[in-house]
């Protein structure tokens, strides 16, 4: 029995001003009598939002809605909050929802941080028992202990955001509801959210994540919708949903840069250790960038450019061709470049790659694909950061006898005796 | 066919309403802690503002155009003007309660009721506090009440669910059209004195007379003074204008409901 029933939906919303005043109600009224209208004609200045979408999500499932802005992602999750009524199709959601949407919309500027809590958690459908025996949980996760009973008008947006998140983190639900929570604080607090959604799935809480960060879809979703226009273009696991975006995105881009007679890339992928293609890598394994081409007329000497960069926008390595003295000499026709990482040390988290040929003198790029290709890493390495540092500790402590030795007015030449202590990172190469 | 569909509608806006009650309760604590918390004289306001009323209506029908009320004119006033705060202070806070949370309107979902309902109980408070000086005012002047006093109650509640039923069409009316909020100041002026808050109203012969006996508040006030202070039951015709009431405030709901889900894309 799924959970959350989305069937056969359709949307309507009107383009432009409505009447605010009772000046428009009378010719309004005066339409509205001449001519009944079905629910599925649409009038001057309407347009669907969204049309005939259906989805079902089950017990410890997690769906993800990704597409470009416009789509109809919002109105999808609207929708489901009971925000927004359908003009026509059936919504069922079975139990208590949990929407990490707004999840400060409630709060007052001129009440503390704990009268706010107290309140965004009725908002949310807590009552007030409950709220008072997760309290300390809520604070302590949102990390604004000093605060608390300071009004929220003081608060930075980072820690309004974060205190809301605590407490929507704190509701049990039987069904959650996510939207770009993931733009949220700082890494730390990504995290600490990332893992109460995956303990939240792990319990069988059926979710529906709606997100612009690719790489957490896939990350976190068991499947994946594409929405494009009001509709389902594509249905699927969320790599494969993923890949159909970024074709649709790229030949939607291809019209307006480089012309089609001059040198472009037709595609990246990103390949594992294992040369599967996908988004998802560990820290300390093999990363391959192909970066796939097409030359109509030959180029000479171009250079390859790759560029990552963390979601919040950190730019963590910036490689080329002629930096590195390799020479592609000319291209013609088709080929691809492979940029072999034999030990990616990025840290979890989600990055994007950026591709672009470069000129020969390596400033003009004749194509550029920016932030075009997301992936995520994972790894067991607890270290902070973005980068892995391959390392390993010494201790060096003098022993007791010697201390003892150089108290008693040893010479001042006889050096004290090390203990040396070697703790040797894992390394990063997990299997 | 079409009541039964009503009754199905409202067991489900009370049922949801039951359900999100601590909401209710959260969002009145609310405004009277903002309340507590942004003035200076906190709920000295909810006295003040009866008491100036009524040094002023006592200069005017005492000493400039005296009328006999059958007992201490300031009585007479405050009880009036207390019943009477409580109403339009009530539809006050109603008119722009959807439109002056639009955050709230727009992205989060619970009952949208619970807006007029809790300003509705923000000015009930009000009246509670206000009451008490309306108690030492007839120490004062020696009004004791008799036995109908324990009509209070159902007096009180007759009130507020005529204020919760009015409240209900002018929150929503302004969130569609926001000339309801302009329309209403002029409205309730006028109403004041269309209502017996401080003078009798029922004086009035001829047709306006007739006219004006339509106005439920005055019966409420007339039923509430009738309780308090003449120690006398209230007229038949408050019965009748508490049964409207009712009638008015379940078509009021179920109206408001109606339109609840068009209220996130209107705002």
């Amino acid at each position: 029995m799924s959970a959350v029933v989305f069937e056969g939906i359709w949307k309507k919303f009107r383009r432009g001003e409505r009447h605010d005043s009772l000046r428009d109600l009378v010719p309004a009224l005066a339409r509205g009598l001449a001519r009944r209208r079905r629910p599925l004609d649409l009038a001057e200045q309407e347009f669907w939002a969204v049309r005939d979408v259906s989805f079902e999500v089950g017990p410890g499932e997690a769906l993800g809605i990704i597409g470009p802005n416009g789509a109809g992602k919002s109105t999808i999750l609207k929708l489901l909050t009971k925000i927004l009524r359908p003009t026509r199709g059936r919504i069922e959601m079975r139990g208590r929802v949990g929407a990490l949407i707004e999840v400060a919309a409630g709060f007052h500027p001129d009440l503390t941080g704990r009268e706010n809590v107290y309140l965004q958690g009725a908002i949310m459908g807590m009552t007030r028992a409950e709220i008072a025996r997760k309290f300390d949980a809520i604070v302590d996760f949102s990390g604004v202990e000093a605060f608390i009973d300071t009004p929220v008008k003081r608060y930075s947006s980072g820690m309004n955001a974060r205190l809301g998140f605590a407490i929507a983190a704190s509701l049990d639900p039987d069904i959650l509801l996510i939207d770009e929570v993931l733009s949220v604080g700082d890494v730390g607090f990504q995290e600490k959210c990332v893992a109460r959604m995956r303990e939240l799935l792990a319990r069988g809480v059926p979710l529906v994540f709606v997100s612009h960060n690719l790489a957490a879809v896939v990350d976190l979703c068991t499947r994946a919708i594409l929405v494009e226009q009001g509709t389902v273009r594509f249905d699927g696991r969320p790599a494969e949903t993923v890949a159909e975006f970024r074709r649709g995105r790229r030949g939607a881009e291809a019209r307006v840069r480089p012309a089609a007679d001059q040198v472009h890339i037709t595609d990246v992928q990103l390949l594992r250790a294992d040369g599967e293609a996908s988004p998802l890598f560990h820290t300390g394994q093999a990363m391959r960038i192909q970066v796939h081409y097409r030359a109509p007329q030959p180029v000479r000497a171009p250079h390859v450019a790759i560029d990552i960069h963390g979601v919040d926008g950190l730019y963590c390595a910036g490689i080329n061709t002629r930096m590195d003295d390799c020479a592609l000499g000319t291209l013609e026709g088709e080929g691809r470049v492979e940029l072999v990482i034999p030990r990616l040390n990025l840290l979890p988290g989600s990055y994007t790659i950026s591709a672009g040929i470069l000129d020969a003198q390596g400033l003009r790029p004749l194509d550029l694909q920016s932030h075009a290709y997301p992936f995520s890493v994972a790894s067991e390495r607890k270290d902070f950061g973005v980068v892995y540092l391959e390392h390993h500790w010494r201790h060096d402590a003098r022993s007791a006898a010697a201390s003892a030795e150089a108290d008693a007015g040893a010479p001042v030449a006889s050096r004290p005796r090390r203990r040396p202590v070697e703790v040797v990172g894992a390394g990063g190469a997990r299997k | 066919m079409l009541s039964w569909k009503a009754m199905n509608n409202l067991r489900e806006v009370v049922a949801e309403q039951w359900e999100y009650r601590e909401l209710l309760v959260r969002m009145t604590a609310r405004d009277l802690l903002l309340r507590y918390k942004q003035t200076v004289m906190g709920f000295g306001w909810a006295i003040f503002m009866p008491l100036v009323n009524t040094a002023i209506f006592s200069v005017i029908f005492t000493r400039v155009a005296a009328i006999d009320v059958g007992m201490p004119y300031p009585v007479y006033a405050f009880c009036g003007l207390v019943a009477w705060n409580f109403f339009s202070s009530a539809l006050r806070f109603s008119v722009t309660s959807l439109t002056s949370n639009p955050s709230l309107v727009t992205k989060v979902y619970f009952p949208r009721e619970i807006f007029p309902f809790s300003a509705v109980l923000v000015s009930l408070v009000d009246f509670a506090v206000s009451s008490l000086v309306l108690v030492a005012l007839m120490w004062w002047y020696h009004v004791a009440p008799g036995w109908p006093l324990l009509m209070l109650p159902l007096v009180v509640l007759s009130l507020v669910i005529f204020t919760a039923a009015t409240a209900l069409l002018l929150a929503m009316g302004n969130l569609f059209y926001r000339d309801v909020k302009y329309l209403f100041e002029i409205v309730i002026a006028f109403w004041m004195f269309a209502t017996s808050v401080v003078y009798p109203i029922g004086r009035i012969g001829g047709r306006l007379g007739l006219l004006l006996t339509l106005n439920p508040m005055t019966h409420i006030i007339d039923a509430f003074r009738a309780v308090i202070l003449e120690g006398r039951a209230p007229n038949p015709a408050f019965a009748i204008t508490t049964a409207a009431s009712i009638v008015a405030f379940v078509g009021a709901w179920l109206l408001f409901h109606a339109a609840e889900f068009e209220f996130a894309e209107n705002l």
